[in-house]
């Protein structure tokens, strides 16, 4: 047998368990418990996963230790079969994922604890949740591909769960399902890589394989694997064709969206990537349409924010558009960018999640933003957190998107793709531009909430926006409430806000990390594991500060837009005609997302569902039951013609017996006994 | 000694065999017609007789006694199915007090 590779420092880390399976100890229990325990579910599950992060930061230099060419800790667990062993890795990259997981994790638990105050599953959404926040570990933590897979598969699995919480609204189903079902085609991608490194390598270690990269593949099989990889990737974060589940996703309550649907889980992909990066730097194909899909993702998806009404499903595209961002930058091989850029957007996009939670809660479940308008003032809290966000989000310098995204698009540029560069500077001016403008239509102007819908140009007010009012089952019809904001009373307001409070600082603050360029703590800190890449030949051609300038420029433009559109007292004052000439107006294409549904649907599920019909009216019952009733009838027609032979008269045998010898006897005269 | 000697043995081999086989056909003939069980007994008998009799001309002509040693195991066999025979015969006329084979197809397909 091959000598095995491991990356870590090999060693017993009972604190890595602790970290790992707390969440899981929470999941079994609230699942088991839940009707029992109650309103206590959700302190259980927040303390459960606040305990697992201090256990995470007590591992922190476990994680950060270097010895010899290794960083990291490693843990053996257990041998399946040669070449299948299963571990942990808790290295700097999983140890900056663990942090947010569980960091923000606890956050938004806390938050849902009010958020899902008086909802009658509300020990069943905790357990969900910290069944995703064990699955997500467990992705992350796995020193090994089918570790991963499992990982992979269960974050899949938890997110079916969640976005189809509310499972009495059919719409929620409808989307749980599509997003199981994209998510599996990933998952199919990743087990064929696995197939494949299998094959090549005789392990699924990550440590064997990176080993293997110079000898081991030829350039081709390199460049399949990593495809392969990819198309998992491109599922689960979101990118372009696999990424119409995404928005979706909002019909799960809305700290699900920010938890799972824009923080930890969608970034997985860039969390793959970052972990493959030997794949991917000993293959130049692999980076190309990496990064083309990651461009096209984030101009995609910024374009499509513009055309949004409902406040979750702006933010959710604009969750694609970064997470386009992320994945361009590791896919070109920037990859201490692309996961700062993972860093910075985990905690931003999270608080405007957040602060629309706050928003859609007290306004009884109120999405859609042309019905919302003139909120600074009745809740300034929201507004601040949803400003530094959409200052953050849209990198004003000073708040952490700036030093992020500036990483990524200059490290893109100095990677040698400038197309690649020219449209993520291009998102950024879109992304400045319809993030001012939720800012503008929501908060800024008269408030609209008790305009005629149809003055808003909003065809079908009962489906615009207003989810959580799906028809209550009867037995329970007052004993709770299915999801209401008088229900606010449940748990006390700081419950909600506080860990938003939290999360500003840090929205402002963690880009700082990545100040100071090449010696920055952040380029530091990854250096062990991401060797700096050597620049494209023709390296860039401006300087960072350029670069910056250039970005800074676009955004401006983009804010001044907005500005000129929906902020001057003009256009604040007229909101209510310009709103309805504006959604009356929207051109279809990006109302109907690029179309990319219907393409989807006329390509491969009316085909799929029309050979499910060929199977299932003609060829099962016609072809294949048919056969097999032809050989029972024809079984069933010889044991009629044999059973008439049966008469029970003892003379009758008597002849039979008579005949037979007759035969015997008329045989052996014909042929003679052969001699 | 020559089997084939006509002083010895005038009467040639195929007039045995004939009669066997008219006596056996006539016993075949009796089991497949007749309905009393106790006729189809005395004609399995005279099945058994016509073999026995098949038998010894062949070992009287082929000097084999082979053929006389069968044809006594034959006579043991014909006593014990005549027993047993007889003794269904007594058991289904208890039971149906009937001796009309044809009466008795209860076990059909």
């Amino acid at each position: 047998m091959m000598p095995h590779t491991v990356l870590g420092v090999d060693g017993t880390y009972p604190v890595l368990f602790l970290v790992w399976l707390l969440p899981l100890v929470g999941a079994i229990v609230l699942w088991a418990f839940g009707p029992q325990l109650r309103s206590l579910g959700g302190p259980i599950g927040a303390a459960l996963v606040g305990t697992a992060f201090i256990a995470a930061l007590f591992s922190w230099n476990d994680a950060a230790q270097i010895k010899g060419s290794v960083s990291g800790a490693h843990v053996s667990m257990f041998t399946w079969l040669p070449g299948f062993a299963f571990g942990l890795l808790f290295d700097r990259l999983a140890l900056i994922w663990t942090l947010i997981i569980t960091g923000v994790g606890f956050l938004i638990h806390v938050y849902s604890i009010g958020y899902m105050a008086g909802d009658r599953a509300f020990a069943r959404f905790f357990a969900y949740m910290n069944f995703f926040v064990f699955a997500m570990l467990t992705l992350v933590l796995s020193d090994n591909f089918v570790g991963l897979l499992v990982g992979w598969g269960l974050v899949g699995l938890a997110s079916y769960f969640l976005i189809g919480f509310w499972f009495e609204r059919p719409t929620a189903v409808a989307a749980a399902r599509k997003a199981f079902v994209i998510n599996v085609v990933g998952d199919v991608g990743i087990l064929f890589a696995i197939l494949v490194i299998v094959s090549k390598i005789g392990s699924i270690g990550y440590g064997d394989t990176f080993a293997g990269v110079g000898h081991a593949f030829t350039s081709q099989e390199l460049f399949i694997v990593c495809i392969a990889l990819f198309i998992g990737c491109a599922a689960k974060s979101a990118q372009v064709p696999l990424h119409t589940w995404l928005p979706d996703a909002m019909e799960g309550p809305t700290p699900v969206s920010a938890l799972i649907h824009a923080a930890t889980m969608v970034t997985a992909g860039v969390y793959l990537i970052a972990r493959c990066a030997p794949l991917w730097t000993a293959s130049a194909e692999a980076r190309e349409l990496v990064g083309v899909i990651g461009a096209l993702t984030a101009i995609g998806g910024a374009g499509l924010g513009i055309a949004q009404w409902d406040i979750k499903r702006i933010l959710a595209y604009s969750t694609m558009s970064q997470i386009g961002y992320m994945i361009m930058a590791v896919g070109v091989g920037a990859f201490s960018a692309g996961v700062l850029h993972f860093l910075t957007h985990a905690f931003f996009k999270a608080e405007l999640f957040l602060g629309a939670g706050i928003i859609i809660h007290n306004l009884a479940n109120e999405q859609d933003v042309r019905r919302m308008g003139g909120l600074r003032k009745q809740m300034p809290f929201a507004f601040a957190a949803i400003g530094v966000g959409v200052l953050a989000i849209c990198g004003i310098p000073g708040f952490s998107g700036y030093f992020s995204k500036d990483a990524v698009l200059y490290q893109t540029l100095q990677q040698g793709h400038p197309w690649l560069y020219a449209i993520g500077v291009l998102t950024a001016g879109i992304t400045a531009y319809y993030m001012f403008r939720l800012l503008f239509v929501t908060f800024f102007g008269p408030y609209r909430g008790n305009v005629d819908p149809s003055d808003l140009g909003i065809r079908h007010p009962e489906l615009a926006g207003t989810p959580g009012q799906a028809p209550k089952l009867e037995h329970e019809a007052d004993e709770h409430e299915h999801h209401g904001s008088e229900h606010a009373a449940h748990a006390p307001a700081w419950i909600m806000s506080a860990p938003v409070a939290i999360l500003i600082p840090f929205s402002i603050g963690v880009g700082w990390l990545a100040y100071g360029g090449e010696t920055s703590p952040w380029q530091t800190f990854f250096a062990p594991l991401f060797p700096a890449a050597a620049p494209a030949a023709s390296g860039a051609p401006i300087g960072e500060l350029g670069s910056g300038l250039i970005v800074l420029l676009v955004v401006a433009v983009g804010i001044a837009l907005a500005y000129l559109r929906y902020g001057t007292q003009a256009a604040l004052k007229g909101s209510v005609e310009r709103l309805r000439t504006e959604t009356v107006r929207m051109p279809p294409v990006l109302a109907n997302a690029y179309y990319f549904d219907a393409a989807i649907d006329a390509l491969i599920v009316k085909p799929a569902a029309a050979a499910g019909r060929f199977f299932g009216q003609f060829l099962d019952p016609v072809v294949i039951d048919g056969g097999v009733r032809e050989v029972v009838f024809s079984a069933n027609w010889f044991g009629h013609l044999f059973r008439s032979f049966q008469t029970g008269l003892v003379r009758a045998y008597a002849l039979y017996i008579v005949l037979g010898v007759a035969c015997f006897v008329v045989y052996y005269a014909a042929i003679g006994t052969g001699k | 000694m020559n089997p084939m000697n006509p002083s010895f043995f005038d009467v040639p081999i195929e007039n045995y065999i004939a009669l066997s086989a008219v006596i056996f056909f006539l016993g075949a003939v009796g089991v497949i017609v007749r309905r009393n069980p106790l006729i189809m007994l005395m004609s399995i008998e005279l099945m058994f007789n016509a073999a026995n009799l098949a038998l010894i001309t062949f070992a009287k002509a082929w000097v084999n006694a082979a053929g006389h040693i069968f044809a006594f195991l034959v006579i043991t066999v014909a006593a014990a199915e005549a027993a047993i025979g007889l003794a269904i015969v007594v058991i289904v006329f208890r039971r149906s007090a009937n001796v009309d084979v044809d009466e008795i197809a209860t076990l059909h397909g």
